[in-house]
């Protein structure tokens, strides 16, 4: 499989998290928000949400919209909001730890 | 591809999960489309972003064959690793997943059925193939009651007509029953490999999906 791919699944769950911490949206609103920072399969959002609100991270409810289908928003519960910390400071983590490690090995 | 075809592939690869799990994604997806058509986009260009959707639905289903995947490998750093180790240990031959569990289930309380079904069936087919066995013993011992009156001719020599009139009447009567008792049997063993065809097909079926 396409590494990137690999990538950009794992972070996924970290953007849309930050994204639902931000505010509560629904899952339209959160694909496109999603789409204007990084290329991702939109599709991978709703069955990423669903797990989220089975592992009691996100919760749901229902708004109506004119001349639409009700919207499900998602809201970050405390734990969430706890996960989603939690994953930031990975990431930074990680991340830092990775561009110094390309730094090193490809710059003389 | 429309928006119905992406659809159908999704809901086609989706069939391994509850039902009730696989309407509420398609009803997200079907959301989906419904606010991106509100907002101008083409079936199309919507079906793009989306993604495709065997590949989709296959990472819905394999999130669900391996829990263990379910956090990207590079975020475990120093401790969290040892407890994904721990826990890929503890689990030994591959994941215990709700899907495989549930297949599990099911095939253990179809055996389970199987069993009980059987403890009647059985003794059920048995009690048939006596009673058939029964209507050839009478048939047999109709045709042969002019031996039997032979016999008795013969120890006692007396003639009774009533015993030669019954004698008759015994060896049409046993014609009958022969006659029957073919039917009988085939039918008999017809209702036996067809019960024991589908015992068969159930246990085989249940093992290729698995």
């Amino acid at each position: 499989m396409d590494i990137s791919i690999q990538f950009k699944k794992g972070a996924l769950e970290l953007c849309v998290l930050v994204l639902i911490h931000q505010q509560a949206r629904y899952g339209y609103e959160l694909a496109q928000s999603v789409s204007e920072y990084i290329e991702v399969a939109e599709g991978a959002l709703y069955p990423l949400l669903r797990r989220l609100v089975k592992e009691g991270y996100c919760m749901t409810y229902l708004q109506e919209s004119s001349g639409g289908p009700p919207r499900k928003y998602y809201k970050l519960t405390p734990e969430g909001e706890v996960h989603m910390h939690r994953l930031v400071a990975e990431w930074n983590k990680f991340s830092i730890g990775v561009t110094r490690l390309i730094q090193k090995g490809i710059q003389p | 591809m429309t928006k119905n075809e992406f659809l159908s592939v999704m809901e086609s690869h989706l069939t391994a999960l509850p039902p009730e799990e696989r309407d509420e994604l398609m009803d997200d997806y079907k959301a989906h489309f419904a606010f991106g058509l509100q907002s101008g986009k083409t079936e199309e260009e919507i079906v793009t972003e989306l993604g495709d959707p065997a590949e989709l639905a296959k990472e819905v289903l394999g999130d669900r064959a391996e829990p263990k995947n379910e956090q990207p490998l590079y975020w475990f750093y120093g401790q969290e690793q040892k407890q994904a180790q721990g826990y890929a240990g503890q689990t030994g031959q591959g994941p215990e997943t709700p899907l495989r569990r549930r297949i599990a289930w099911v095939s253990a309380a179809l055996h389970t059925g199987l069993f009980f079904l059987n403890l009647v069936m059985i003794p059920l087919l048995i009690a048939f193939w006596s009673a058939g066995v029964g209507i050839a013993a009478g048939a047999a011992s109709g045709i042969l009651s002019p031996v039997l009156l032979l016999l008795d001719y013969l120890k006692d020599p007396v003639f009774y007509p009533a015993k030669a009139f019954a004698s008759v009447a015994l060896v049409g009567i046993g014609i009958l029953l022969l006659l029957s008792s073919r039917y009988i049997f085939k039918g008999l063993l017809k209702l036996t490999l067809n019960y024991r065809g589908w015992n068969v097909r159930l246990m085989k079926g249940n093992v290729n999906r698995d």
